[in-house]
């Protein structure tokens, strides 16, 4: 296919470029297109990964929020009477009989001393059984209702028509849905299906709003300092690297910090204020970093404009500077805040409660926050438990979320085109 | 370039103006920025009134010179100067006078549009407001936005975005938003350098119409545009000011050999 041409010496036209559609060309055309696919792939290799474990988190959680329960309208309410003397053998014997159990086959019960130990107490209100047909059996004593079993969605799907003709007269088969409009007027209860969030809810609140208070002033001034009024010099180029370093400090840290310094010196107790601003201390690098960014974004221009037009340096940072990096500040402030939301770590050192039964109503009431409570229901033996902790993480996704649209909304709202 | 240039020139001044004429003097500047001197020596008057163009190739100081009548200059921390800036019997130097209320006295209009992105009518009442104005704002801002030869383009819109508008209209907004101030100085620095030829034509004639009320001190790259909107020219050279007079005199016939060969297009 090499065509030489008048002029040219042979061995130019035959250098091994050749024509553009030799086969030497095609084949290192195919070579650098496999390269370009195989870097194409991998960059999307992560985010694939990203995606698809995001998608198996909701999908987990999402399904352990639901449960299909066996429920007895509380009418025998004789196993409520364990929570008193369980173990003795005339209220199992009762219980045994309330569940329509024969005497023989009670009798044949207490002989086996290897079914007797099946019975374990869980708590005071409550009892389990282990049966040879079922996985077991719940009685769970509640204000309402009797729950005889809690089976999980898929399975309990899947043994449907078992479970319908298991149902024993007055009993009944329903989804329990744990995350509810109730989930959030319930307070932390030792019963499954009496725990909420209410107070966990409330308090998480009480501690952001404080938070935002405490931290948005001291970090946007400080960053205005930073940016618009520190000299150049050494000293300010040090505070820069420290402020650096601060937003990688462990989070455990801060709290250690803020337990000797406002629990224990300043005597502010395990409080809502102490929590506050012990996580304030944590995000103000951060909003700090975010906000001088931003005001660092509004152009140069915009500031001379100002000053030509005899505009004090006040008058400008406050009517030309600030206004125009107010998305950015937002933004930055309101991922911070969404970081302060989910830790967990410096709020147990400071003295977040795990059992709170009442919300906060001022800034020095004890209190415990959403993560806080999720951690105490993971952490509880009774597998019901894991139900209310799901719905406590769809909570704090939740909020989140409804930050991150918020910041998402600041961000378009107020986007300037230079 | 050829020709190196003494420091210690002497400028080369034809029908130098009357000390009464003067809006502004500046008698012998030197501008440091840290040790790099910037302006050596300039002696310069203003006449009021009138269009003055500083003309000379990139780097020769007259932006600097421009910033150096309203003390821009004085928020680059390395800035160091001597000599003054007369301006009503007043050294804009001395220790006792505040740059903002320099600048309130000397506008400013900027190479590249600059308008805040707020409204037009917010863009142009942004200066009375921070001097505390408290005279009708409407009426300020149609006067003002007139004068700048805007008003019927945006009398509808005033409440639209100064970025909504093309690359001169803001720039004649700017204008607006540096008269409505009421300044007896307008310094433009390079003010049609971003604009098309139409939008170029505007701000030419805008020049043309409010000299009769403001001193104007332009810098341009353009000798045609010195040419056109001047009524005197000086001509800088590595901080230097080689030579100043009436435009005509200066384009048609220059003293100094470097003005003759900048306008000649030999450099710059």
């Amino acid at each position: 296919m090499s065509v030489s041409r008048p002029g040219k010496s042979s061995s130019i036209a035959q250098t091994p470029a050749g024509s553009i559609t030799s086969p030497q060309a095609q084949a290192r055309i195919r070579r650098r297109q496999q390269v370009n696919r195989l870097f194409a792939f991998l960059t999307f290799t992560p985010v694939f990964l990203a995606l698809s474990l995001l998608t198996v988190l909701f999908f987990d959680v999402l399904t352990d929020s639901v449960s299909w329960q066996i429920v007895e309208p509380r009418n025998s309410g004789q196993s409520f009477a364990l929570s008193q003397a369980f173990g003795s053998r005339a209220v199992i014997r009762l219980e045994l009989l309330a569940q329509g159990k024969t005497s023989e086959e009670i009798e044949a019960f207490f002989a086996d001393a290897e079914a007797l130990r099946k019975f374990k107490a869980r708590n005071r209100v409550e009892l389990m059984w282990y049966t040879a047909d079922g996985p077991f059996r719940w009685i769970v004593s509640n204000s309402r209702d009797k729950r005889i079993s809690d089976i999980g969605l898929f399975e309990g799907w899947g043994q449907r028509q078992e479970l319908l003709a298991s149902l024993k007269e007055g009993q009944s088969l329903y989804l329990n849905p744990w995350f509810d409009f109730s989930f959030f007027t319930k307070n932390a209860s030792r019963t499954p299906i009496m725990a909420g969030l209410s107070s966990a809810f409330f308090g998480t609140l009480w501690v952001i709003g404080l938070v935002i208070l405490i931290s948005l002033p001291l970090g946007v001034g400080g960053a205005l300092y930073l940016e618009e009024y520190a000299p150049d010099n050494r000293w300010t180029r040090l505070l820069e690297v420290n402020l650096r370093n601060l937003a990688g400090v462990p989070s455990i840290v801060y709290g250690i910090l803020g337990l000797s310094v406002f629990v224990r010196l300043l005597n502010i107790g395990p409080t809502v204020l102490a929590a506050a601003a012990t996580l304030s201390l944590l995000i103000l690098p951060v909003i700090v970093m975010a906000s001088r960014e931003a005001i660092r974004a509004v152009p140069t221009s915009l500031r001379l404009a100002s000053y030509g037009l005899g505009a004090t340096k006040w008058q400008t940072v406050s009517k030309v500077v600030l206004p125009n990096a107010v998305s950015g500040i937002v933004t930055g402030v309101i991922l911070a805040v969404a970081r302060a939301i989910g830790e967990t770590a410096p709020l147990l050192l400071v003295g977040a409660a795990a059992f709170v039964p009442y919300s906060p109503n001022s800034p020095l009431s004890k209190y415990t926050v959403l993560p806080i409570q999720i951690y105490s229901w993971v952490s509880e033996n009774d597998a019901e438990f894991k139900h209310v902790a799901s719905a406590g993480i769809i909570v704090l996704l939740i909020v989140l979320l409804v930050l991150y649209g918020f910041a998402f909304v600041i961000r378009r709202r107020f986007r300037r085109n230079w | 370039m050829t020709q190196t240039l003494a420091k210690d020139h002497q400028t080369i001044r034809t029908q130098a103006v009357a000390a009464e004429q003067a809006a502004i003097g500046l008698a012998d500047f030197n501008l440091w920025y840290e040790d790099f001197q910037a302006l050596h020596n300039v002696s310069l008057s203003f006449p009021k009134y009138q269009v003055t163009a500083l003309i000379g190739a990139s780097g020769c100081g007259k932006s600097t010179l421009l910033r150096s009548i309203n003390r821009m200059n004085d928020l680059v921390p390395t800035v160091r100067v001597s000599g003054g800036v007369h301006y009503e019997g007043v050294d804009l130097y001395d220790p006792t006078v505040d740059p903002v209320e320099v600048r309130r006295r000397i506008g400013m209009v900027f190479q590249k549009p600059n308008p805040f992105p707020k409204s037009i009518y917010d863009n142009v009442a942004f200066g009375p407001r921070i001097k505390g104005y408290k005279g009708d704002m409407d009426a300020l801002v149609e006067k003002s936005l007139r004068s700048a030869a805007l008003w019927d383009e945006v009398k509808d819109k005033l409440k639209q975005s100064g970025l909504s508008l093309s690359g001169g209209q803001q720039q004649r907004l700017c204008i607006a938003r540096a008269m409505a101030t009421d300044p007896d100085v307008i310094l433009m620095d390079e003010p049609t350098s971003a604009l098309d030829p139409i939008a170029t034509d505007r701000i030419e004639q805008l020049i043309n119409e409010i000299k009769d009320n403001y001193t104007v001190i332009i810098v341009t790259h353009n000798m045609q545009q010195a040419g056109r909107v001047s009524d005197r020219t000086a001509f800088m050279h590595l901080g230097v000011l080689v030579e100043e007079g009436p435009t005509d005199q200066i384009f048609t016939n220059p003293k100094h050999q470097m003005t003759e060969r900048y306008i000649s297009g030999h450099f710059g």
